[in-house]
């Protein structure tokens, strides 16, 4: 018994010096990342592309959830640090909460890469920039109706609460009116970042004032829930464009392969922005110099273009890495947070 | 003896209406027409109604359960979440099955299934029905991310599957005709059957029931168990309406339906309520919420209306028990 004791001891010890041997070559990390919020689509993604880009480099990564929760977050990231993680991810619940968190870890020397939301004191973030994405679309939703198209009239399915989803919905704006400059917001509504909360304002809204043209959508969910609120209402879909934001899973796929109205996508990969901050995190790791905020690529895609990026076969889906690893970041974002 | 004064009257004449099974609320519900009309041009139009309508039948279609279950002196909490989770199950049985009828079964037999659960926490257990119907949306909560991690999307494209909750019968949505099948049917049981009046007396005075030879209990069961059914039929309408099983949708659905049959008259304590007072009050919230939008106020204040409205629909409950009640 003596005996099988001291063997596990050696053979745990030996484990853990060869773990750290291997991680002192930037090799073999272990990773660990604490998710806001992983029963979101968005997150699911996010991380199966932590995962994938984890084992191509032959680093494992270990999840936590914090549910939404600041002092779960808080929690997780003082038991990575314990169980002396090489690195750790975090998708902060909130901004302010995560300083703390990151304070000690500077002070402990461990790297902690952030994830959507930059916060004061941090090293890096990685993130797609808002505004830019909601431009692109918006380009985009402006050359398929046409420069020449007058009057256009839009309703936002926002999400005032959040900066990032501002952004989205200012840049949507802007970029379709570099486009059409007469295009104009008629409805600007609160939807939650949810499908059925969408669908009841969309649903209100449009009884005040049904002349649409473009429904545009912070998220996917936003975007779906209007356009429910818009076939309730038994309003004509012909002439109608909805434009969705996200790529979050599956939900966008399979109304887009409808060939109705929701003819554009503002995707933002969350599996590339999963990749992403694995090697963000190696870099960090090996003392690499890394930029304070790193960007991922978003574009906006049509039903044409969408398969080029994720194959779908009605059950699931799957990241095109060669063609969505082809796309360019720009080195800066159009507008920020602070912009606004 | 003092000749009465016109402010006699016209005193005597509010406290008649507060006072009054409904008065209170046309009183309201006219007020809100009549000053959205005017304010705003695009409120009185057919498209409108058919919004506003449309918008009230989710609601009131498992409020109707729910006053039968507040007349009983009990409470469920756990609708929005046996809501979503029903949603889930509709669209996961109709892919699976390729049958609307199928998937509109499953989702109606498992929210009473949860009512049945929530019946025997309550009667058998004895656990107040309040915390054991918060215990049980807790349940669901995190259950239905067991049962699965995103949204089930639609698989099946079943033509029909879509009108469910977007298509029309004679010009009016096809959920507005489910919603009034279920309050009449709800209207005439309570008023015009024996069984209806079982319900009244079981909330109003059990032992009395029990002396009668009746069974409360059963009574109860019977209004946890039509509670959970109504939620799965309005699932079936959710998940057809969002073209998806929403394992997030509900959130706060359980207050807006407590809201409103409490402040249709039903009281807190069991014993007193009607249908017709659940219509009335779901309508003045869905035409408060649609007010705001046409007006573009601040959409925060749709979750701040039905809050004072709560409180307001208690304090005249209160006060219509009077001061001996507290």
């Amino acid at each position: 018994m003596k005996s099988t004791h001291v063997l596990s001891a050696v053979a745990i010890a030996a484990a853990l010096s060869g773990t750290t041997a291997l991680a002192q070559d930037g090799e073999g990390l272990r990773i660990g990342y604490i998710v806001n919020y992983a029963t979101h689509e968005w997150y699911q993604n996010v991380i199966l592309g932590m995962e994938q880009r984890a084992e191509q480099l032959g680093h494992t990564v270990e999840v936590i959830d914090a549910n939404l929760d600041m002092a779960r977050q808080v929690a997780a990231a003082e038991d990575f640090m314990a169980r002396e993680m090489d690195v750790i991810i975090m998708t902060p619940v909130n901004e302010e909460g995560v300083v703390p968190i990151l304070r000690r870890a500077r002070a402990d020397g461990v790297p902690i890469v952030l994830e959507g939301n930059p916060a004061p004191g941090m090293q890096t973030v990685v993130a797609i920039c808002d505004y830019d994405t909601g431009y692109l679309a918006g380009v985009a939703a402006g050359e398929a109706l046409g420069a020449d198209a007058e009057g256009i009239r839009v309703m936002n399915v926002g999400l005032p609460l959040l900066s990032a989803t501002i952004l989205r919905s200012r840049g949507f704006m802007d970029g379709l009116q570099t486009v059409i400059p007469s295009a104009e917001m008629v409805h600007d509504l609160d939807g939650g970042g949810n499908p059925d909360r969408s669908q009841e304002v969309s649903a209100a809204a449009l009884a005040a004032d049904s002349d649409i043209d473009v429904i545009y959508g912070i998220n996917d969910s936003s975007a779906l829930g209007a356009l429910q609120a818009w076939r309730a209402a038994g309003l004509p879909e012909d002439d109608l464009m909805v434009v969705g934001t996200g790529a979050e899973g599956l939900a966008f796929l399979n109304e887009m392969q409808t060939e109705g109205p929701y003819q554009l996508e503002a995707a933002m990969f969350p599996e590339k922005i999963g990749f992403t901050a694995i090697d963000t995190a190696v870099a960090l790791f090996n003392g690499e110099e890394v930029p304070e905020y790193v960007i991922s690529p978003t574009t906006a895609l049509t039903l044409g273009e969408v398969s080029s990026y994720y194959s779908y076969d009605g059950e699931s889906r799957e990241i095109q890495w060669d063609a969505v690893n082809a796309l360019e970041a720009p080195e800066q974002c159009m507008m920020y947070a602070s912009d606004l | 003896m003092r000749d009465l004064t016109d402010d006699d009257r016209s005193g005597a004449l509010l406290r008649r209406v507060f006072n009054s099974e409904y008065g209170f609320l046309v009183v309201v519900l006219t007020l809100l027409v009549v000053g959205l009309s005017l304010a705003a041009t695009n409120f009185l139009t057919p498209s409108n109604a058919v919004a506003i309508l449309h918008q009230s039948s989710l609601v009131l279609i498992v409020a109707v359960g729910m006053t039968f279950l507040l007349i009983t002196a009990e409470v469920d909490i756990s609708v929005g979440a046996n809501l979503a989770f029903a949603s889930c199950v509709v669209m996961d049985v109709i892919n699976q099955t390729n049958s609307v009828a199928l998937g509109a079964l499953a989702g109606i037999a498992f929210g009473a299934g949860v009512g049945l659960i929530n019946a025997f926490v309550t009667l058998v257990l004895k656990v107040n029905s309040l915390i054991g119907t918060i215990a049980m949306m807790m349940a669901l909560q995190g259950g239905v991310y067991l049962y699965t991690r995103e949204a089930v999307q639609n698989h099946h494209q079943i033509e029909i599957f879509p009108k469910i909750a977007t298509g029309f019968i004679l010009g009016i949505p096809v959920p507005v005709v489910f919603a009034a099948v279920v309050a009449l049917a709800g209207w005439f049981y309570l008023a015009r059957t024996r069984g209806g009046r079982l319900v009244f007396a079981s909330g109003a005075n059990e032992a009395a029931v029990r002396l009668s030879g009746y069974s409360p209990a059963r009574v109860k069961f019977g209004a946890f168990v039509m509670t959970g059914a109504l939620v799965g039929l309005a699932a079936v309408i959710l998940a057809s309406l969002l073209n998806a099983g929403q394992p997030t949708a509900g959130t706060g659905f359980e207050l807006t339906v407590i809201a409103a049959v409490l402040l249709g008259g039903t009281s807190l304590m069991g014993g007193r309520g009607t249908i017709l007072g659940t219509v009335l009050a779901v309508l003045i919230l869905k035409i408060i919420d649609n007010g705001i939008i046409m007006l573009r106020w601040n959409q925060d204040l749709q979750i701040i209306v039905p809050g004072l409205v709560l409180i307001l629909a208690l304090y005249m409950d209160q006060k219509k028990r009077g001061p001996a009640h507290g």
